[in-house]
C-alpha cells in the first residue's frame, strides 16, 4: 500500500484493504522497490499468458491470495491494447482471510462494481476458503468451478514456502493431476538461506514465529528450476532473483528504472543488493500454450550462478 | 559531577535526556564545532569508526572493544543516526562526549546527518515518538550543519606494534609474523582481542606485466595469477601495500577521513577547506559528493546508483593521494560484510561499524586503530604541512620519486582492525525489545 501511495505501482484498489481510519504504514524505499519488482515481474508473466491465444478462456489459481488485487487490476487494465482472454480466477486462502476479503469486497463499491463489470464481460472471480493442506488428503475437497479443461496458471507468492516441503509438493501434485491440460506455476519465494544475510533472515523470521519450511530445500535459483521440473512443469523452467529482475531491461525498462529511482532517494544500495538477491521469481510450465506465451523470456542458469556455486 | 557527566551517565544507560538539556547540549556543541575547520586535524593514535546508525547497544560494544572515551581517542566518520532504534541516544551520547572531551573525540558529518534524509530513514520519527514534538530533531539538525566534513590524521606510525594476545587459531601463530617484527603492516583482532591474522609489508613485487592491473588480491575477484598466493590478505584486506623500497625512509604521511569519498570538484584538501559547510547537505556539488560518493572498480568517475555523489576509480584515488601527500583515505558509507575493505592497493579503506546492520544484514563490524609515530621507538614524523600543503601536479614533487607514468604511493600507516559482532541480546536490557527487521513477505 505504501508503494502505491508513493507512485511505485498503480493500484486504485489497494486502498479498499485499509481498515477505516487506518494510516498507511510507511515502509523503507528498498521494500517499495522490492514490491514494485515482484509485482511488475509477475504481472509480465501473467499478462503474456492472457495475451496468448486470446480467444481461449484461461484460468488462474492464486494460492494464499491474501489481499492481492491482481484480478481487479487485470480487469481494470483497459489501456493494455492487445486483446486478452476471458478469465476464470480462483483465490484460495484460509477461512479467516477469505471471510475478511469477502467482507471488504462487499463494502467497497469500487471492488463490487469491478466484479460486476467483469462478470458482464465473461470473467469470473471465485474466492475459496480452503486450507491448502487439505488438498494433500487422500480424498481432497473439490474446488468449486475449477475447470480442468482450461489452460491454468498457478500463482504462489510467498505461500507454498510456509508448508513442509512434502506438503508443498503434494499441493502442486493436486493440480498437476487434476488439471491435465496446459499448466504453469509462478513462485515468488525467498532463497539463499545459508549466507550471512540468509542465516540472519531465517533466525529473525523464526523469532517472529515465521518458519519458511521449503527454504532450505529450494535454496537456490537452480534448485527452484529443478523443483519445477520434477513437479511436472517439464515444458520449461526459469528463475531470476529480484536483483537480477530489477537490473534487466526485459523485466524493468530503463525508463521505468529511472522513474523509480527518482521517486525516493535510496541510500540502501548495498542492502538492496543483499535483500533483493534473497528473493526470486521462478516459473515453470507444460503445454504448448505456455511455450508460446512465455517464448523468449529467459530464466535459464546464468554465469553468476555458476560462480556462486564455486564459492 | 558536572551536568554533562550526569547526562553521559544517563545516556549510557540508553535513557534520553530532557528536551531542555538537549537544547543546552546542542548549543554548547555548536559553539565548539563552529571553531573547527572543514577538515579537522587529528593526531594519532586514533581509533577510526564508520557508520553507527542508531545501533546504541552495538556502539556500547564498540567502546568495550576499542576502549572508552577519554582513554581512547576516537574519530567517528558520520551516519550516527537513522535506521536503528536508538539514533537519539547514540547521537546525543557522542555529542555529550564531544562537549566533555573535545580533544578525545572527533565527529564528522555523514550523509544521514541531514534534514531530508532523517525524515525518510527514521531519526525524525524517533524524535517525535520520544519527545512528542520535533524540537529535539531541530536542535540536532542544527548541530549537523556544523559538523566538519573531513579529518586529517597526522603522525600515524607506518609500523605496527603487534599485540601480545593469543591467536584465535593456535596453529596460525607459527606461520604469522611475530608481534615485534619490524615491518608489520596489518593486524586483525576479534572482539575478545585475540589475533585473527597479521600481515607484513610485502617485499617490492616483481615488475608487473601490466601496470594498469593494480587490483589487490584481497578484494578483487580478478586475481592475477602471478601474485604470490601466500601473500593474499584476509577478507577485506589488501595486504599489502604496493611497490616501494625499504620501509625505513620516512613516517607515514597523513590519512584523510571522510564519510563518502572524493568529488570531481575537489582535487586538493585545501579545496575542501574553502567550502561553506554550514548548511543542509545540498543535492549536488562538492559537499554532497564528499558525503555520498563511493569507490568502485571503474576508471575515472561514474554515476552513483544512490542518485547523489559519484563513483570513483583507483586512478582517481591514487592521483588524489599523491597530490595531497596522503598515504590512505579512510571512509565509511558502504556496508561491508567483513567490517572493513581495503581497495586499490590499500590506498582507500571502507570501515563499517554497525554490526548486523538494521538487525538484518548478518555482517560484522570493524574499527581501525592507527598508532602513534615514535611510540614504538621510531623516528619523528615526516612533516605534513597542514594549511597550504604543496599542491604540485602529478608529475613532479615530493621525495617519493615519481615514475614517469605511474603515480607512486606513499607508504600506508600500520593498521590494526578490531572486528566485532552485534552486542548480545541480553546486553540490551529488560525488557529485551526484539527489533523487527523488514523483509519482502
Amino acid at each position: 500500500m505504501s508503494a502505491v501511495a508513493l507512485g511505485y505501482l498503480d493500484d486504485r484498489f489497494a486502498k479498499a484493504f485499509l481498515a477505516p481510519g487506518e494510516q498507511i504504514t510507511k515502509r523503507y524505499p528498498i521494500i517499495h522497490r522490492g514490491t514494485y519488482v515482484r509485482t511488475t515481474a509477475i504481472d509480465k508473466l501473467v499478462n503474456r499468458f492472457l495475451a496468448a491465444q486470446p480467444e481461449q478462456r484461461k484460468q488462474v489459481v492464486s494460492l494464499g491470495a491474501g489481499s492481492d488485487t491482481r484480478f481487479f487490476r487485470l480487469m481494470a487494465d483497459e489501456q493494455g491494447g492487445s486483446p486478452k482472454s476471458k478469465v476464470t480466477y480462483h483465490e484460495l486462502d484460509f477461512e479467516a482471510n477469505a471471510n475478511q476479503k469477502r467482507s471488504i469486497l462487499r463494502q467497497s463499491t469500487e471492488l463490487s462494481e469491478c466484479l460486476r463489470r467483469a462478470e458482464q464481460d465473461g470473467s469470473f472471480y471465485h474466492l475459496h476458503a480452503i486450507d491448502l493442506r487439505d488438498l494433500t488428503n487422500k480424498s481432497p475437497p473439490i474446488i468449486p468451478e475449477l475447470n480442468p479443461a482450461l489452460p491454468t496458471l498457478l500463482l504462489s507468492e510467498c505461500c507454498l514456502c510456509y508448508l513442509p516441503p512434502d506438503a508443498a509438493a503434494s499441493v502442486l501434485q493436486y493440480f498437476t493431476v487434476n488439471l491435465p491440460g496446459s499448466l504453469a506455476l509462478i513462485l515468488y519465494e525467498p532463497i539463499r538461506p545459508f549466507d550471512a544475510f540468509g542465516k540472519t533472515m531465517v533466525s529473525n523470521l523464526a523469532s517472529r514465529g515465521i518458519h519458511l519450511q521449503t527454504l532450505k530445500r529450494y535454496s537456490s535459483l537452480q534448485a527452484q528450476r529443478q523443483r519445477l521440473r520434477l513437479a511436472g512443469f517439464s515444458g520449461g523452467q526459469g528463475a531470476r532473483d529480484v536483483h537480477q529482475l530489477y537490473g534487466h531491461d526485459e523485466w524493468v525498462l530503463q525508463g521505468e528504472r529511472e522513474r523509480i529511482e527518482k521517486l525516493e532517494w535510496l541510500d540502501e544500495v548495498e542492502e538492496w543488493k543483499l535483500l533483493a538477491s534473497h528473493y526470486c521469481v521462478a516459473w515453470g510450465c507444460r503445454g504448448e500454450l505456455f511455450g508460446e506465451a512465455w517464448q523468449g523470456i529467459d530464466g535459464s542458469r546464468t554465469g553468476e550462478e555458476d560462480q556462486d556455486e564455486l564459492r | 559531577m558536572s551536568d554533562f557527566d550526569k547526562a553521559i551517565a544517563q545516556l549510557r544507560a540508553c535513557r534520553p535526556i530532557p528536551e531542555i538539556q538537549v537544547r543546552e547540549l546542542c548549543y554548547k556543541a555548536r559553539e565548539l564545532l563552529i571553531e573547527e575547520g572543514n577538515v579537522v586535524a587529528v593526531d594519532a593514535p586514533v581509533t577510526i569508526c564508520g557508520d553507527i546508525h542508531g545501533q546504541f547497544h552495538d556502539l556500547m560494544e564498540l567502546f568495550r572493544v576499542g576502549g572508552d572515551v577519554p582513554d581512547t581517542n576516537y574519530l567517528f566518520m558520520g551516519d550516527f543516526v537513522d535506521r536503528g532504534f536508538y539514533s537519539l541516544e547514540s547521537f546525543l551520547l557522542l555529542l555529550c562526549l564531544k562537549v566533555r572531551y573535545p580533544d578525545r573525540i572527533t565527529l564528522i558529518r555523514g550523509n544521514h546527518e541531514s534534514r531530508q534524509i532523517t525524515t525518510v530513514y527514521g531519526f525524525y520519527d524517533e524524535c517525535l515518538r520520544k519527545y512528542g514534538s520535533a524540537n529535539v530533531w531541530r536542535y540536532c539538525c542544527d548541530v549537523f550543519d556544523y559538523l566538519a566534513l573531513g579529518a586529517l590524521v597526522m603522525g600515524a606510525a607506518s609500523e605496527l606494534q603487534g599485540t601480545d594476545h593469543a591467536f584465535v587459531d593456535p596453529n596460525a601463530q607459527a606461520t604469522m609474523p611475530s608481534a615485534d617484527c619490524d615491518d608489520l603492516e596489518i593486524e586483525i583482532l576479534n572482539q575478545t582481542g585475540h589475533i585473527v591474522s597479521r600481515f607484513r609489508r610485502k617485499d617490492p613485487p616483481a615488475p608487473q606485466p601490466n601496470d594498469s592491473q593494480l587490483s589487490n588480491p584481497g578484494s578483487s575477484p580478478s586475481q592475477q595469477p602471478n601474485h604470490t598466493p601466500s601473500r593474499n590478505g584476509a577478507p577485506g584486506t589488501g595486504a599489502t601495500s604496493s611497490s616501494r623500497g625499504s620501509s625505513s625512509n620516512a613516517g607515514a604521511s597523513a590519512v584523510l577521513c571522510v564519510h563518502g569519498g572524493l568529488s570531481p570538484l575537489i582535487d586538493s584538501i585545501d579545496k575542501i577547506r574553502l567550502l561553506d559547510r554550514k548548511q543542509e547537505v545540498p543535492h549536488e556539488g562538492a559537499m554532497c559528493d564528499l558525503l555520498w560518493s563511493d569507490p568502485d572498480e571503474i576508471e575515472g568517475w561514474g554515476l552513483s546508483p544512490r542518485g547523489a555523489g559519484f563513483l570513483f576509480g583507483a586512478d582517481i584515488v591514487k592521483c588524489f593521494n599523491h597530490k595531497n601527500d596522503l598515504s590512505l583515505i579512510c571512509r565509511a558509507h558502504q556496508l561491508v560484510m567483513e567490517g572493513f575493505k581495503e581497495m586499490f592497493d590499500s590506498t582507500i579503506v571502507t570501515v563499517w561499524s554497525a554490526p548486523n546492520y538494521c538487525y538484518r544484514c548478518g555482517n560484522v563490524a570493524a574499527i581501525l586503530e592507527l598508532g602513534e609515530w615514535g611510540a614504538n621507538g621510531g623516528y619523528a614524523p615526516r612533516g605534513n604541512g597542514d594549511v597550504g600543503r604543496s599542491s604540485g601536479g602529478g608529475g613532479g614533487g615530493g621525495g617519493n620519486g615519481v615514475l614517469a607514468e605511474r603515480v607512486e604511493q606513499r607508504e600506508g600507516p600500520g593498521r590494526r582492525y578490531r572486528v566485532f559482532e552485534a552486542a548480545p541480546q541480553d546486553s540490551r536490557g529488560m525488557p529485551a525489545k526484539k527489533p523487527v527487521a523488514d523483509y519482502f513477505l
